[in-house]
Order: C-alpha cells, then structure tokens, then sequence
C-alpha cells in the first residue's frame, strides 16, 4: 500500500519533469504538442476512489500550469478527463468486473484496452485543453487538428513509457 | 436540511466535478495578464529553480551562437559610436537632456522560452530583487521582445509578442505611418502589422520600428521588415505580414527596459485627466 503510494508520486514528479523539461521545449511546430503528464492520472489505480483522482488531477494540472504559465486551463482539462474516468472504465470494462488486482496497464489488461482507454481518456483532455486555449471556434479545424495530432502523440508516449517501466520491473 | 445532505451524498462526485472545474475556469477568464499571483506562474521558485537548473544544462549547446550574436552587436555598437562626429560636444548634450537618460537596461538570462503554444511566455533569471517591475518591455538585440507580466524576488515572467493578447505600438521606418503589431498563432517567424491606411506607400523590405507611444519601449527599436503587402479592396488598410526581426526559438539573453521617467508620465497624465473632470 505504502509502496503504491510512493511509486505513484515517483511517477507524479518524474512526469512531470519531463513534461516541464523535454517535452514543453521539444519545438515540432504547434501540431505536435503531447501532454504526457497525464500518465500519473491515468494510471492510479482503476480501484482508486474517484473524487480523490479528481483533486489529485485538479493539482496536477495545476502544477502544469504553474510551468506554462496557463493559469487553469491544464486544471480544467484534467478535472473533465477525471470526471469522465468512470464511465470510461466502465464502458470498457472486460466481460463481468475488473480483477481486484487490474491495473491499468499492458501487462495486467492487455494493449487493446490500454489503447483504447488511454486514448479516450487523452483524447478528452486535449480536446478541452487546445480549445480553451483557442478560445474561439473560428480555426475550428486547425485545433482539431492539434487535438488529433497531440493526442496521437500522447498515446504513442504513454504506451512507450508504460513499456519502459514494465522492463525496468522485471 | 436532511434533503441537501442526502443530494450531496448522492452526487458529491457531480458536485465536486462543478466546484473544480468553476474554479479552474475562473482562473482561467478572471484578467490575469497584469495580476497574476505571485506564486502561480513560473516566476515563483519551485518552476524558477527547474528553469534555471534545465538552462544550466542546455545553455552550453547555444554558447558558438551566443558568442557570434554578441559579437555581431559589438561591431553594431562600435559602428554607431564611430558615427557620431564630436563626441564630447554630444555628450554634453546629453547630460543636460534627460531624455538621454530616460531608459535604463539590465540584462537577462531566458531560462525558459516557447515559440510552438498559442500563447507563449518567456521566463528570466532576475526579478524584483534585480529592479525589475510588471509592465517593463523587453528587447533582444535584434529586436522586441515581450512585456514583463509577472515578477518574483529572483524571477520574472514575460508575454511573448507571440500572444494572442500582445499588442505592440510600431510604424514604418520610412514615412512614419503608425500601425499595430498583432500575433495570430502559428509560424513564430511572422507576425500582421495592422491598421497602416492605403494612402501611405508601403514596399517589401521596408523595415518596421517601435513607435516610443507607450513607455514599455524606446522609440525606434527594430520589430521587423515588411513580407508581403495586400491592399483590401474593402477596407481602408492594408493586410501586411511581417518578418520579425527578433528570433523567438534562439533567445539567449534580453534586455529588460525601465523607464525612468514612467512614473512622472503616468502622474502628469492621470492629473491631466482628473483636472478635466473637475470641470
């Protein structure tokens, strides 16, 4: 229990110095623009009590902002994607419930749920995170445009970094 | 009573989604440009300190550019000092004129900059213990910068011209007509210049300077040269792309300008004003 809980904030400050670090000055033009932070929420524990995953991804995006200078909007977006969390894990939930011991990683639940679950979940924070930021639906299609595109990249670095941490286990 | 308890039993998951999400929200419409809290930007010393410590490490892959940048405006100085003929007989002048000495520079390092967001921030290494305030411009020295919105003891925060709330006061070099310079998203290398009437001649190449109207700049700063010209039929203006003349995605270190003579501006203006209500 107590290791769970000191993984997850290893996993918290580690991602988001990537986040604030690599990825925030990784220049590929404004259509790539991935948000990896969002692992340390999507991978809590699916069992995890749900209003505690949204404070905890109200003060993640938070921090997030903090580095950007973009006071509310990571906040906003993350505080919708764990709103959404339940009806998503339930949506995709395997035949009856999910094991006691699932988590929500390849290892437990396979690539296709992770892929489908990630990339909702992303999908939703992205979608609200760009669109605030735009603020306007006149260049509707160029954000949903970033939206797709980041998002895309996002998965690909969630699923990637998921295969990393399951090496470094075993 | 028992009624709202059993609501919020029932729904304090809705509930709390409402309350932080209202609350993210606010932070996000409430004006904020020239307010922001001391602690929730990157100038506070959490972020300043990653900043510093993630520029340390990077800093040194710049250095061959850098070093070229700094002679290139060596030699641009050295040149503009041989242009003036008497020299004391300037400096004289100078002195006595306090225009001479309305702007004051102190350098700074970029330790965190970003070109590819919608709205894009720069942060640096000095704050208000190294005399730097909220409102102050800031110039590269190929050209304009940004605004200082943000100031901690060791930090600061500035709007990047590339923002979508970034107005900048500029005119043509050649002919003075005044316009406004406006970033719309996109390629960092490009910016509109608004509001320059048909009747002025406007060529490719022409180069475009700040207009000294505000007291974030002084007069004459290079913002960048004209791209491409379109007259709209419609309108009385034409629709002008421009070419910045500083390099958003190579910032080193800038030049915070303070105005010694705003407060005095300001003052005289506000008195202005209040002696034409008292009429």
């Amino acid at each position: 229990m107590i290791t769970d809980v000191a993984k997850n904030i290893a996993r918290f400050l580690i991602f988001l110095l990537i986040q604030v670090s690599i990825l925030k000055h990784l220049d590929l033009g404004r259509f790539i623009n991935p948000f990896l932070y969002v692992i340390f929420i999507l991978m809590l524990p699916i069992r995890s009590n749900q209003a505690l995953v949204m404070v905890l991804a109200f003060c993640t995006g938070l921090t997030v902002d903090m580095f950007y200078n973009t006071m509310g909007y990571n906040a906003a977006a993350c505080v919708f994607m764990a709103y959404c969390r339940p009806l998503i894990l339930r949506t995709y939930a395997p035949k009856g419930e999910y094991d006691t011991s699932a988590k929500p990683t390849i290892q437990s639940l396979g690539l296709p749920w992770v892929l489908s679950y990630v990339g909702t979940m992303v999908f939703l924070h992205h979608l609200v995170l760009f669109f605030l930021e735009a603020f306007s639906l006149s260049s509707f299609f160029s954000t949903l445009g970033i939206v797709i595109i980041s998002s895309a990249c996002t998965v690909g670095l969630v699923v990637l970094s998921q295969f990393i941490m399951q090496r470094g286990r075993t | 009573m028992y009624g709202i308890i059993a609501f919020f039993r029932k729904h304090y998951f809705a509930v709390l989604f409402v309350a932080l999400e209202f609350l993210s929200l606010y932070f996000v419409f409430k004006d904020n440009y020239y307010h922001q809290a001391g602690f929730f930007n990157s100038a506070n010393s959490v972020a300043g300190s990653v900043y510093k410590t993630y520029n340390g490490i990077t800093s040194y892959f710049n250095l061959a550019s850098e070093n070229q940048k700094l002679a290139e405006e060596n030699t641009m100085l050295h040149n503009s000092l041989g242009s003036i003929p008497d020299t004391s007989k300037h400096l004289k002048v100078a002195h006595t004129n306090p225009y001479g000495d309305q702007f004051n520079f102190i350098t700074a390092d970029v330790i965190d900059n970003s070109t590819n967001q919608i709205n894009n921030y720069l942060t640096l290494n000095i704050g208000k213990n190294q005399g730097v305030a909220e409102g102050m411009g800031v110039i590269s020295p190929s050209g304009i910068v940004g605004v200082v919105i943000g100031v901690s003891d060791h930090y600061s925060v500035v709007m990047s011209l590339l923002h979508k709330s970034y107005q900048l006061s500029a005119m043509l070099k050649k002919g003075g007509a005044f316009g406004t310079v406006i970033w719309e998203g996109g390629d960092s290398r490009f910016a509109l210049l608004k509001q320059i009437p048909m009747s002025e001649t406007v060529k490719v190449g022409d180069t475009i300077v700040s207009s000294g109207y505000s007291t974030l700049y002084p007069k004459g700063i290079n913002v960048g040269t004209i791209e491409s010209v379109e007259p709209v039929p419609t309108q009385y203006f034409y629709k002008i792309k421009l070419r910045l003349a500083t390099n958003f995605k190579k910032l080193g270190y800038v030049y915070v300008v303070s105005d010694l003579m705003k407060k005095e501006k300001t003052e005289l203006q506000n008195n202005a004003y209040k002696a034409n209500e008292g009429k």
